[in-house]
């Protein structure tokens, strides 16, 4: 086949979601020309986003579909894997966030050291980061007030130091929230309305009416939701520098003969191959597809996989489970509407740093949640058929409420991403393969957990509570890290604290792939924070002439 | 590529919606599902599945492509082509083949223990085939059964891969509570049976003229609701 030619760039951005959306605004704003590859559609959010949820949910509308992008997934390396969507994260322009719920807390100042902190934690390989949550704070900063999100400054008592505030105020809370809320007072916990990529008075322009409740899980037709589809993407097309071309498929970064990356060769909508050349290639499709990017670019150098001397691409994969135990109050007593509001009201951060007398080490952010709409609503163990299951849904539908919790699983060398040696996509491409198996802290801290949830729900009213712990990861959040660790050392880490890959100096993965551990929180806000850090890094690398060396003394002088 | 940004609307009309005519299954199908689903949600003081038309949605589910996904103002169905089609066409190839051979079993069962086709027994004895379809006793009420914990699958509730009955049971709840655009939760019986209120079209969840917002509490001070305001505020200024 003819593969066609463009003219060479200054960067290439594979994947347009979370990460490769702030990177394209900030390289792009910075005056270099930058080329977007989004293997899925464009769509206009006003005239293809509505609250269908048999549309959203049940039948995949922006979902990978599993006949042509499968996935496997397996415990451990003995086991065959089976056909299972495994985190299966939106694909189209914007990424995850065109349909996340939008949880936007910061990260703790403990997330970055969990080595440090906790030694050699048997069967887990924890690492520090590189980087401190000082170098974020104000990218932290940036993107909460670019992308736009709501909050109440000082609610958070466990909060790390803030430069800003938020750009708009909380969301009134939903009814569900009120109960947790006063459950927390009364236990002497402190709850607090938890940050959310979401404004709430018109920021930046931007249209904030959408209380429909079909929010987690739909695309949101108004712009009160933040997405990079609606914010940065925009923003960057209108520099002029950005390119942006769905329907491409990304298959190969390809190397120069100096040992540089020179660009990427992709499939448009029409199946046309294409080599785009590019100075700098920068990998941000979430921590699973860049994984099996770098492990599919194999060449005599690279035999194992671009900028995998180390061996560690694909490896210490963690994917922080939803574990939550739902409760169930009278029907008699006032309604709690687990269908209103932006789906998370409120949260705490009392479980979040280690306390070892709870038996297990880490934890993270607990929130209250939407049960959420009726065919799928969150009821564990709905009686199938039957008068018991017309019943539990007439019921409990509008008498219900979640507590989760986003499980903080510990890296494992064993837990992976790697190409599936029989299974491939409608591209003829190996397919991701995931082993996962949970770490006994992972499987304490969530037996913890989801009781301490019970033990709130009770206080907050309920009656009965339905625990859902964790079992085996089944990928239900779809936060990706770890696959591509960022350190200081090239035998123990893929990217450096730049996330320039230590093979390839001027190759960058900029997604969640970098996170040496997970963190107690939900990931994007970090992830978008350190996309647009270590974008600015390739930008003033570029004003530079492209000498890596000499930015790279000028960087960070916190925690390196 | 495999999902495109605009495909073209087949409008509403053309696909006769309101329409109570079978375009998949034959009569004798219709019949033995519509009775099934009438055990999965059973009429009692409120509507059931029957009312609600969920064979129709299954039905409609099963007849074609151009039924998987409604526009999102609900005026009609996208026509979807290329790779994604061929992949639904396939996916729904498989589960029609379930379905028939669903019906077949069923009456097998049927026969074998009540000497008579399913549709034509009474609920009892279709609440016996059905416990041995499934190979479980009927379920008990939620609230006899809260011991365990269960794992909760992915965030997709699909019906890849399932089983005649598990498909069965997921499509009535989704023919019962979808929207009513997809043939089933006709007249929206089934949100009013939970009291959900819905929105009174797609269209309206997409101009957001549909609201829930009056159902947060908006009287409740932030100070009141998270006393470490209060405590801050006091510690700044003790007057
Ligand atoms: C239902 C749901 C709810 C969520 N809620 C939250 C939340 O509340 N808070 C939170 O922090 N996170 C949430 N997440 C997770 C969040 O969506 C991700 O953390 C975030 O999107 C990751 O950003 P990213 O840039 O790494 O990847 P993505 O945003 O997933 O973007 C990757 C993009 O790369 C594209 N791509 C992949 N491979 C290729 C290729 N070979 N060629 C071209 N393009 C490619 C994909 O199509 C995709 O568009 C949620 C996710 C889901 C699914």
């Amino acid at each position: 086949m003819q593969v066609s030619k463009p003219d060479p760039v200054d960067v290439v951005v594979v994947g347009v979601g979370a990460s490769g959306g702030t990177a394209a605004k900030v390289l792009s704003e910075a005056g270099l020309k930058v080329v977007g590859l989004e293997r899925g559609p464009f769509m206009n959010h006003r005239e293809q986003f509505s609250g269908d949820e048999l549309k959203y949910l049940n039948r995949g509308y922006i979902a990978p579909n599993h006949d042509l992008n499968p996935r496997t997934y397996r415990n451990s390396a003995d086991e065959e894997a089976e056909l299972y969507p495994f985190s299966p994260c939106p694909q189209l322009v914007g990424g995850g966030t065109i349909h996340w719920a939008g949880w936007f807390p910061r990260p703790l100042p403990c997330d970055f050291q969990m080595r440090s902190l906790h030694g050699d934690v048997e069967g887990a390989s924890l690492a520090d980061w590189p980087i401190g949550y000082d170098d974020l704070e104000p990218y932290f900063t940036k993107v909460e007030w670019e992308f736009g999100c709501s909050g109440l400054e000082g609610a958070n008592k466990f909060e790390a130091p803030r430069s800003q505030g938020f750009p708009t105020p909380p969301l009134a809370p939903t009814a569900f929230a009120v109960r947790f809320y006063d459950a927390c007072a009364r236990m002497g916990l402190n709850a607090f309305p938890l940050p959310m990529a979401l404004v709430t008075e018109p920021h930046k322009g931007r249209d904030t009416h959408n209380h429909t409740g079909f929010w987690n899980q739909y695309g949101d037709p108004t712009t009160m939701k933040s997405t990079t589809l609606t914010s940065f993407v925009p923003e960057a097309l209108a520099t002029g520098n950005f390119e942006l071309r769905p329907d491409c498929y990304v298959r190969e970064v390809t190397l120069g003969p100096d040992g540089k990356a020179n660009g990427v060769i992709y499939v448009d909508g029409d199946g046309n191959e294409v080599h785009q050349e590019a100075g700098v290639v920068i990998l941000c499709q979430g921590a699973i597809e860049t994984a099996r990017l770098l492990l599919l670019s194999q060449s005599d150098r690279f035999p194992e996989g671009l900028a995998n001397s180390s061996g560690l691409v694909g490896r210490n994969a963690t994917f922080h489970e939803f574990v939550f135990s739902v409760g169930l109050f009278d029907k008699e007593t006032e309604p709690l509407y687990g269908y209103s509001g932006a789906f998370v009201s409120g949260a705490t951060f009392e479980f979040y740093e280690t306390d070892e007398s709870r038996g297990h080490i880490g934890g993270g952010v607990v929130a209250a949640s939407q049960t959420a709409q009726p065919i799928n609503w969150m009821l564990p163990g709905r009686p199938a058929w039957g008068s018991a299951l017309k019943d539990a849904d007439r019921d409990y539908f509008n008498h219900a409420m979640v507590l989760g919790l986003c499980l903080q699983d510990l890296p494992q060398h064993d837990n992976r991403v790697d190409l599936d040696p029989t299974v491939r996509d409608a591209w003829g491409l190996p397919v991701a393969r995931i082993t996962h198996k949970p770490h006994a802290n992972d499987l304490a801290m969530s037996r913890w957990q989801v009781e301490k949830n019970a033990e709130i729900l009770r206080e907050a009213g309920a009656t009965a509570t339905l625990p859902v712990n964790l079992e085996r990861c089944t990928g239900n959040t779809c936060h990706q890290h770890g696959t591509a660790r960022m350190g200081t050392d090239p035998s123990q880490s893929v990217v450096d604290a730049w996330c320039a890959a230590h093979d390839v100096d001027n190759l960058y993965v900029l997604d969640g792939s970098v996170f040496p551990t997970s963190t107690g929180v939900n990931p994007t806000l970090t992830i978008m924070a350190n996309a647009w850090r270590c974008s600015e890094h390739i930008a003033d690398v570029h004003a530079r002439g492209g000498d890596q060396t000499l930015a790279a003394t000028g960087g960070s002088n916190h925690g390196l | 590529m495999a999902c495109r940004s605009h495909w073209e609307v087949v409008p509403e009309a053309r696909l006769d919606l309101d329409s109570d005519e079978p375009t998949f299954f034959d009569r004798h199908e219709w019949e033995t599902i519509e009775a099934a689903t009438a055990r999965i949600i059973p009429t009692d003081h409120d509507p059931g599945a029957r009312e609600a038309k969920v064979v129709r949605f299954i039905d409609r589910y099963l007849s074609s492509v151009d039924h998987v996904y409604a526009s999102a103002d609900g005026a009609g169905f996208l026509r979807l082509d290329g790779i994604m089609a061929d992949a639904w066409a396939g996916h729904l190839d498989r589960m029609r083949q379930v379905y028939r051979d669903g019906v077949r079993t069923l009456d097998e069962l049927a026969g074998d223990h009540h000497g008579q086709p399913f549709a034509a027994l009474s609920d009892e004895q279709q609440d016996a085939v059905l416990e041995r379809l499934s190979g479980a006793d009927r379920p008990v009420p939620i609230t006899s059964a809260l011991a365990g914990g269960h794992a909760y699958g992915a965030s997709l509730q699909s019906d890849l891969g399932l089983d005649f009955f598990p498909a069965l049971c997921l499509h009535t709840r989704q023919g019962f509570y979808g929207d009513p655009v997809y043939g089933g939760n006709h007249e929206q019986v089934g949100w009013q049976v939970i009291g959900f209120p819905g929105p009174p079209s797609l269209a309206a969840t997409q101009t957001c003229t549909y609201s829930v917002y009056h159902l947060l509490v908006a009287d409740r001070d932030w100070a009141d609701l998270v006393p470490h305001v209060r405590e801050q505020a006091l510690a700044k200024d003790p007057a």
